[in-house]
């Protein structure tokens, strides 16, 4: 055994953390040189978001060009894992900014003081993307509506398998193992579509069942549960994207996704596709994703103006085509071009369910989801 | 008062790598103890009690035991004849063949689903034949450890044993030869091979995910719930599954370690050895063993480069067409955060990182195990296994671990670029003690008591005679933790990732996770992939021309 190695250890280790220490920021912002003394840092917002297609790199740029405050990005799986990680960081924040949480998260972002009021000066949102949520605390960014997709290549009438008009018809045997839907535990569409079933079965007539008979049902039919969003429609929907993946399997026929999701096939294969969405009514979710303050910012101000930049015409009027989401804009809608627009139905009546009750009742659904499970 | 000094030499590595590994552990077991309200003994029921952990246990064991068996009828025959015969380009041979190892398991997931897809076999239509994929793609990342393990106890054997074993009565059969001597001879080498690939497939995440999407394992349970662990009043049953699932893991996987440093020990106390190249002999029909072996590691990564290459024609027919377009968006940039050239130089800075660190901290380990061994300690053998805890601690809990620890230490690391190296420092380690120790204990212990009686110093000794003389073994274990480092994904995903820092395997993930309306996205993917792939080929090529023949460390 050697000292000059173990010495040596422990020269590279020290080396390595003082060299990053130099450049270590404290309470008040300031950076702290070699000598130990502060100088004025520049200016940084950090941003926590799941990964929002339409902030690319040259977005990003643009905005730092128009206000000299520098970006970072904190890159987390989904608007779940940013709410995991606001709580997990809550005693200290590491973001200014979150990008992604949604209505099914939002309330319980509130009740837990993780985000705080804006400052942002916000006119040109339309109503319908206030109406889960209008007080401060939150900015929508982009909607969408989630609900089943099909293929239209599996409807046999002749074999009994016509387009369902009751979500009951999915637990019959025509469509045994053909369903995927991702699971209420671990992905934000799968959370939102069960949220639309407790509304689609408090509200159908028949009133000997609730919504967690038609999941145990959905069970025995072999329903296929994924971990996220991607496995399920990537993966398992034959009538996806995935057919050109190598990782396909595509042994179901319908799949949770959004309402438009179809158009954006359409938009990406020079308007050809075989899904389509069912839109029963009360069995979507109305989505809306939110730009939210942290709590116990310093940068506050940074991130009021990065809500007003992703409100300008010029970001987002493009999430149809850079986010694939609607834009939450007055008077925007979504491209025609190659069939975007015809192929994406809009539901006529969402699942009414609002934050509050989300909030209130998420821990006892997930439970009761679990127990119909099993 | 020598005694004394050693005593200080040994233990301090040992606490600076309990304290890498050890305390951010026990600070994720509090917290998950102190918001379930639960002790790990209390919560193992719920694994059962939930839709996503049902079975898992089973599973995990099932999947995991049936892996070591297949990659085991597979890897010997292949190290069989890498080990007693004579072949060409044997080290480009033994790279490749060890390649599949450190590929990144996402980046073999897809490759695996290439050739296992509708353009391949067209197996995924049917569930069925999804465990056995899970088995073979299992087989595939650890035959490198059979290989590893096996080969130089074929290789360096001195020839004139077997020509004596032939002229006894015993020796006169081939089953003879097989029953008595080659079957006591490779046992423990076998048999350490089997522990490890046991413990990795027990601990698999990407391939159980995509391979067999209906079933979860314990790392899968983790996975999923993970994420919402350690947080007071929310989500409790997280917890209480990851609570669960990594006691379990972690007591089996102990036992695992504990078995095979036991062997590790006995196997290096073997019999006396000789060059690789005494005993070599002509291959006849070897070739009808290694061009499938050869044919089965590198199937699933030139799968991952055609897919860079193609991109989907969307319409009414299903068909790609040949393009570069994929590798052009993922040099440019164009769908994440930064581009493939900036990821490869973030890996290659944490890589370089990981090296500086873990290569003189695995030698201090390695050399304290050593002289316990020596002294006949009662130490040696816990230390040895401490040395390997990080194998048997999942990637989530790792992640979660250093996550809990640096929140109640001093959220400044969170803004330190050098965060993220920790979990690939914690986790190549190991292997670097796993390459040095057996060398060491090797090494003639003569030539260290001859240089003593020369008056020679200890600096002396170290630079003029340890390392000269373990050369080899030191610049196979800088590389491989250079490759562990490049290939690391899981424990750094759970950490917080500021996107400038993206690493290439985190940047795949974002590839390969991002909804691919857009056809460009997976070739894009692919092609991140295939650089990945790239890089770590060409490192263990460079390996191989420094391996010493017959090396029988872990790789």
């Amino acid at each position: 055994m050697n000292s000059k190695v173990v010495l040596v250890t422990l020269i590279a280790f020290l080396a390595s953390i003082s060299g990053c220490l130099t450049g270590a920021i404290d309470d008040k912002g300031m950076m702290i040189d070699e000598r130990g003394v502060e100088v004025p840092t520049e200016r940084v917002l950090t941003i926590v978001t799941y990964d929002i297609y339409g902030l690319t790199s040259e977005r990003i740029m643009e905005f730092t060009n128009q206000t000299g405050i520098k970006v970072e990005m904190i890159k987390l799986g989904d608007a779940g894992a940013i709410l995991n990680h606001l709580l997990q960081t809550k005693e200290a924040p590491q973001a200014d900014l979150a990008l992604g949480l949604d209505n099914t998260y939002l309330q319980q972002a509130i009740d837990r003081n993780v985000i705080q009021s804006h400052g942002a000066n916000i006119s040109n949102v339309m109503e319908s993307a206030w109406l889960p949520y209008n007080g401060t605390m939150a900015v929508p960014f982009d909607q969408g509506s989630i609900c089943l997709n099909y293929d239209t290549n599996s409807i046999n009438s002749s074999q009994g398998r016509d387009v369902p008009t009751s979500l009951w018809n999915l637990s019959e045997e025509a469509w045994k193992g053909k369903v995927a839907i991702p699971s209420p535990v671990t992905s934000s569409p799968g959370r939102a579509f069960m949220i639309a079933t407790t509304d689609y079965f408090a509200n159908d007539d028949d009133e000997t069942t609730n919504w967690t008979d038609w999941w145990s049902a959905m069970v025995d039919n072999d329903v296929i549960i994924t971990s996220g969003w991607t496995e399920a429609y990537e993966t398992h929907y034959s009538g996806g994207y995935g057919v050109w993946n190598d990782d396909h399997i595509g042994d179901a026929n319908f799949v949770v996704s959004y309402c438009h999701s179809p158009g954006v096939e359409a938009y990406w294969a020079d308007n050809y596709t075989i899904s389509t969405s069912l839109t029963l009514d009360r069995a979507s979710f109305h989505q809306v994703e939110y730009a939210t303050v942290v709590n116990g910012t310093a940068n506050a101000e940074y991130a009021d103006l990065f809500i007003e930049y992703l409100l300008t015409e010029d970001v987002n009027l493009n999430m149809p085509i850079e986010n694939s989401m609607y834009s939450v804009l007055i008077d925007s809608g979504l491209p025609a071009d190659n069939g975007y627009l015809y192929h994406s139905e809009l539901p006529s009546l969402n699942a009414q369910v609002s934050p509050e009750e989300i909030a209130e009742n998420m821990d006892s659904w997930l439970a009761a989801w679990e127990a119909a499970m099993v | 008062m020598k005694r004394k000094f050693e005593n200080i030499e040994v233990a301090l590595p040992f606490f600076l790598f309990s304290a890498l590994v050890i305390i951010p552990l026990l600070l994720a077991l509090d917290r998950l103890i102190y918001v379930s309200g639960k002790m790990p003994w209390q919560v193992f029921s719920s694994l059962d009690e939930h839709y996503l952990s049902q079975d898992a246990i089973g599973f995990t064991f099932l999947q995991a035991l049936l892996s070591t068996a297949l990659t085991l009828a597979i890897g010997i025959p292949i190290a069989w004849q890498l080990g007693r015969y004579h072949w060409p380009r044997i080290r480009l041979m033994r790279a490749l063949l060890t390649l599949p190892f450190v590929t990144p398991a996402i980046v073999a997931a897809m490759g695996f689903m290439a050739i296992l897809g509708s353009d391949g076999f067209d197996l995924r239509g049917e569930r069925s034949t999804y465990l056995v994929s899970l088995l073979f793609a299992h087989a595939w990342f650890n035959i490198a450890l059979v290989i590893r393990f096996v080969d130089p106890v074929i290789s360096n054997l001195d020839p004139r044993m077997e020509e004596q074993l032939r002229l006894l009565p015993a020796g006169n059969s081939r089953w003879g030869r097989l029953r008595c001597f080659w079957i006591p001879l490779m046992f423990p080498s076998i048999l350490c091979a089997a522990v490890l690939t046991f413990v990795f497939s027990f601990t698999s995440f990407a391939m159980v995910r995509w391979m067999t999407p209906s079933n979860a394992t314990l790392e899968t349970v983790m996975a999923d719930v993970g994420g919402a662990a350690g947080i007071e009043n929310y989500q409790i049953y997280s917890n209480e599954l990851v609570l669960a699932s990594s006691t379990i893991q972690f007591l089996v996987l102990i036992l695992a370690l504990w078995l095979l440093s036991a062997l590790q020990a006995k196997r290096s106390r073997t019999i006396a050895e000789v060059s690789e190249s005494h005993s070599r002999k002509k291959g006849r029909t070897g070739w009808l063993v290694l061009i499938p072996a050869l044919l089965f590691c590198l199937s699933p990564l030139m799968a991952v480069i055609r897919s860079s290459l193609r991109v989907a024609e969307r319409g009414p027919v299903i068909s790609h067409r040949w393009t570069l377009e994929g590798w052009q968006s993922a040099i440019s940039g164009d769908y994440a955060y930064i581009s493939i050239i900036d990821a490869l130089q973030n890996s290659l800075g944490y890589a370089i990182l990981t090296l500086v660190i873990s290569l003189p901290l695995g030698w201090s380990l390695s050399s304290g195990i050593h002289l316990l061994e020596k002294r006949g300690s009662y130490w040696a053998k816990p230390l040895d296994i401490l040395t390997m805890l990080p194998l048997a601690i999942s990637g989530v809990m790792l992640g979660l671990g250093i996550l809990l620890g640096i929140i109640r230490i001093s959220t400044v690391f969170f803004t330190m670029w050098w965060m993220p190296a920790i979990p690939h420092i914690m986790l190549s380690t190991p292997f670097v003690v796993r390459l040095l120790l057996p060398a060491m204990r090797r090494q003639d212990p003569e030539l260290i008591e001859n240089a003593q009686v020369l008056a020679m110093n200890r600096w002396q000794i170290l630079t003029k005679i340890r390392m000269p003389l373990l050369r080899g073994p030191l610049i196979v274990a800088g590389i491989i933790a250079i490759a562990m480092s490049m290939g690391e994904f899981g424990a750094s995903w759970i950490l917080v990732r500021t996107g400038a820092w993206d690493t290439l395997p985190v940047l795949v993930d974002q590839l390969m996770t991002r909804p691919g309306f857009d056809p460009l996205v997976k070739p894009t993917a692919m092609a991140a992939a295939s650089l990945l792939m790239l890089t770590t080929l060409i490192l263990f090529l460079v390996a191989e021309r420094f391996r010493p023949d017959g090396d029988g460390g872990m790789f």
